[in-house]
């Protein structure tokens, strides 16, 4: 691995992205994620053009085109079967996972088209951190859950303190400082996927993937990681997938409205969607008429 | 209409005739097969060990010393604590299973595989590893290849120069301190760190000094005990030291559960002071097939001085043949069918000729190691190789279709997550999939092996002898096996003496062995259940 890899990415093949050029890679504008004004001027971290993806020979994705701005939290919304998740897993191409799938279009990542052939998925991946539905620590100790993702990138440093540090940004830190050496698949469900978490962002990825990280927890693990994506929002670029509308009006900055079919309806700042959406479809279904 | 006056008088009855007959024919379709193998077992074992034939008084006196005061102290833990009544019970089992390996163990040493020999090699061994993770840590720039070279020129001279060396010093210690060395040692390690895991980190040095102690103390005991130093030294490295940490680790991890050992001692005590009392009071003890002479000697014309020691060291030797050929070849396959792989109709092919290969009768695999080995690759018949080689082919199949299953046991959201984090397949089987999946795999295969110890034919078909009266000293000689010589006595040399107590007794010793490896899966599957 290089010394700065963002630089890397970027410069690689700047060519391919005309929007995205290495000054605005560089320059760090949006600190703050409590706005939830305009966020025009945050960069882009992701940004998606055309995507289609389709399963054998069922669409899943119909021309998804969306930008993902760097250092807030983009929520995904939509019934079941409309597409969320699977764009989520176009971002790392966990996709590629899955024979039947077959994936069109370009998705930058920091201006890097990451399905042009000579990206390496699995280099892909260790750049983005994914945290999925139900909790999936592995059955090791609370350390080595940590440290996974340290130990297979072969990552140089003290691990001691990125496990520490990774486990206090998860809010996990106070809980399990005493037993690190137990297994993590003797926490709780709130605290594996908080573990999860701390497993994401240890290796320091470009953004964090959230597939309903929530969805299988109770009421009070939910708000613990919600509290906890607004907080790492801070640092590092989250896209979640949810069911919950009432969450993703919490704590995302921006929006994704898909809709049955594959569609993205609507993508815009969160309060606007909430609040005065553009299209009927979006309304009716935020207002609980359809879906 | 319905107004809150209105009632209901009854619900009427549904019939269930049907339902509790057919209940019942299951009941009685377990049973039979149950209760027929109890009396066919309880038939056998009184044939071998005869137990009818003790003195009345050694039967009170157990009974008295043993039994009561078993059954007294095991229900009273049942009824008020029975976490502290299964510590107790594990104890028990524990030291009575790991005391047969240790007797299997304690043979290798003392007949096949010289201390001196197996000191060599696990010195060579320990350089060996050494030597490598040297290599590792001294420059991780080093380019693999140049690694790769240098761990395998230390690995080859290790083992190809240390144990020679080590044979041909002029004066070497005692069998008992090198058996203390090379097997106390890795015994002492794993208490050690069982100890850190129960217990806490600052008893690991400690514990790993009393292991050591108590195992180097073999050399002393053995020959006041008239067993001999080796012996002596193997049961306490293989049955007494693991059993004592296992019972020291788990009372500190969990003091509540210290009045199990109460269990423990009342089966122990029970069976010293009983043993002591009968001699004491000169009650004659059963007289049974199953005894030390049995155990100890060779095949004899007369059935009275046979035994089954070749035959016993022989299956042990083909067991460690056929799992050393059968694993590595059995669980590559399962990962590579599992996880590599692409589902086509090839792999299709090949996985419903496994599962027919699995039902293939024995003497089908004894035809095709004749076959292959002895006639084509013209290797002598009836030798250790041969046979672990045929019987590793026969029980191939199974260890690929239990391996797989644990392969597949595994749940995907762990090999999703591993993925998600940047790793490659590789890293992925070699860090989640194998550790995961290991003790499933690890009870397939012993269950297979349980089949293998238990096969005749392929062994008659490649020309095993029915009858040897010594153990085979190398992977070249020729050798027997229980079954075999079981099979021997029921045909060979039929007489009323052998097959109404020789054959029960080489039964129930078979049965035994095969249980005390069965047990370790069993509590594999145990340990695999309650992690999931």
């Amino acid at each position: 691995m290089t010394e700065n890899p963002e630089q890397e990415y970027a410069a690689d093949e700047s060519t391919d992205d005309p929007t995205t050029d290495d000054m605005l890679v560089e320059t760090d504008v949006s600190e703050s994620v409590a706005a939830s004004g305009p966020t025009m001027s945050a960069n882009t971290v992701v940004r998606a053009e055309n995507i289609n993806v389709w399963y054998n020979d069922e669409q899943a994705l119909q021309d998804i085109s969306l930008e993902i701005p760097e250092n807030q939290v983009t929520a995904m919304i939509g019934p079941s079967g409309c597409g969320k998740s699977t764009f989520l897993r176009c971002i790392n191409r966990m996709n590629d996972l899955i024979d039947a799938a077959r994936v069109e279009g370009d998705l930058y990542l920091r201006g890097k088209n990451v399905y042009d052939d000579d990206v390496d998925p699995v280099a892909l991946r260790r750049r983005v951190g994914m945290v999925f539905q139900s909790p999936n620590p592995f059955p090791k100790s609370i350390y080595d859950n940590v440290a996974y993702g340290l130990k297979i990138q072969n990552k140089k440093g003290d691990y001691d303190e990125i496990v520490e540090e990774s486990l206090k940004r998860a809010a996990l830190w106070d809980e399990v400082s005493d037993r690190l050496d137990e297994s993590g698949l003797e926490l709780s469900g709130g605290q594996q996927q908080r573990l999860c978490i701390a497993r994401a962002i240890a290796p320091d990825p470009e953004v964090i993937l959230m597939d309903e990280p929530a969805s299988a927890l109770d009421p009070v693990a939910t708000s613990q990681i919600e509290d906890l994506i607004s907080e790492l929002a801070e640092e590092y670029t989250v896209v979640i997938v949810t069911h919950n509308m009432q969450q993703a009006a919490r704590i995302s900055n921006k929006t994704a409205v898909f809709l049955t079919g594959g569609e993205l309806v609507e993508f815009d700042d969160t309060e606007k969607i909430f609040e005065n959406p553009e299209s009927q479809r979006v309304e009716d279904y935020i207002t609980g008429k359809f879906g | 209409m319905a107004t809150q006056q209105e009632q209901i008088e009854g619900f009427g009855h549904v019939s269930r005739t049907i339902g509790t007959v057919f209940r019942y024919v299951l009941l009685a379709a377990t049973l039979f097969g149950i209760v027929a193998l109890t009396i066919l077992l309880i038939y056998v074992a009184n044939d071998a060990i005869q137990p009818l034939t003790a003195d009345p008084g050694w039967h009170l006196t157990f009974f008295l010393t043993l039994v009561v005061p078993t059954l007294l102290v095991g229900g009273y833990l049942l009824r008020t604590d029975p976490a502290s009544f299964r510590f107790g019970a594990t104890v028990v089992g524990l030291l009575a299973v790991s005391t047969m390996f240790a007797g299997g163990a304690a043979m290798i040493f003392v007949d096949i595989v010289p201390p001196v020999v197996w000191f060599g090699y696990v010195v060579a061994l320990g350089l060996a590893l050494g030597g490598v993770v040297g290599i590792e840590r001294l420059d991780r720039r080093l380019p693999f290849l140049a690694r790769f070279v240098g761990a395998g020129a230390v690995i080859v001279a290790a083992l190809g120069i240390v144990p020679g060396a080590i044979q041909s010093l002029p004066v070497y210690p005692t069998d008992g301190i090198m058996l203390t060395l090379s097997l106390g040692a890795p015994v002492a390690v794993v208490v050690g760190r069982y100890a850190a895991a129960e217990a806490g980190r600052r008893w690991t040095a400690l514990a790993m000094l009393v292991a050591l102690a108590a195992v180097g103390a073999g050399e002393v005991l053995g020959p006041l005990l008239a067993i001999g130093a080796v012996p002596a030294t193997v049961l306490l490295a293989v049955a007494v030291v693991p059993t004592a940490g296992y019972a020291v680790g788990h009372t500190r991890r969990f003091p509540a559960r210290r009045s199990g050992l109460a269990l423990t001692a009342a089966v122990l005590g029970g069976a010293l002071v009983g043993a002591a009392a009968v001699d004491a009071l000169g009650f004659a003890g059963p007289q049974s097939w199953v005894d030390w002479q049995f155990l100890t000697s060779a095949h004899s014309g007369t059935a009275a001085e046979a035994g089954l020691y070749p035959a016993i060291g022989g299956s042990i030797l083909l067991m460690v043949t056929v799992a050393a050929l059968s694993f590595p070849l059995g669980v590559g396959a399962a990962v590579y069918l599992e996880e590599y792989a692409p589902d086509n109709r090839f792999t299709r092919f090949i996985d419903v000729n496994i599962s027919n290969l699995a039902g293939v009768p024995s003497v089908v695999y004894g035809l095709l190691g004749l076959g292959v080995f002895v006639t084509y690759l013209g290797q002598p018949t009836g030798t250790v190789l041969i046979g672990g080689a045929t019987l590793a082919l026969l029980i191939l199949p199974i260890v690929i279709i239990s391996a797989r299953e644990a392969l597949r046991s595994v749940p995907d959201s762990m090999r999703q997550a591993s993925y998600g984090m940047g790793a490659t397949r590789w890293q992925t089987i070699k860090n989640v999939v194998l550790p995961r999946a290991f003790p499933g795999i690890l009870t397939g295969t012993i269950l297979a092996l349980g089949r293998a110890i238990g096969e005749t034919a392929p062994l008659i078909m490649i020309g095993a002898p029915n009858v040897l009266f010594s153990l085979p000293t190398s992977l070249s000689s020729k050798v027997s096996a229980m079954p075999l010589q079981v099979y021997a006595w029921a045909s060979l040399f039929a007489s009323e003496p052998f097959y109404q107590a020789a054959v029960p007794a080489g039964v129930v010793v078979l049965l035994i062995v095969l249980l005390s490896m069965n047990s370790i899966a069993i509590v594999l599957r145990n340990k695999y259940q309650t992690d999931q």
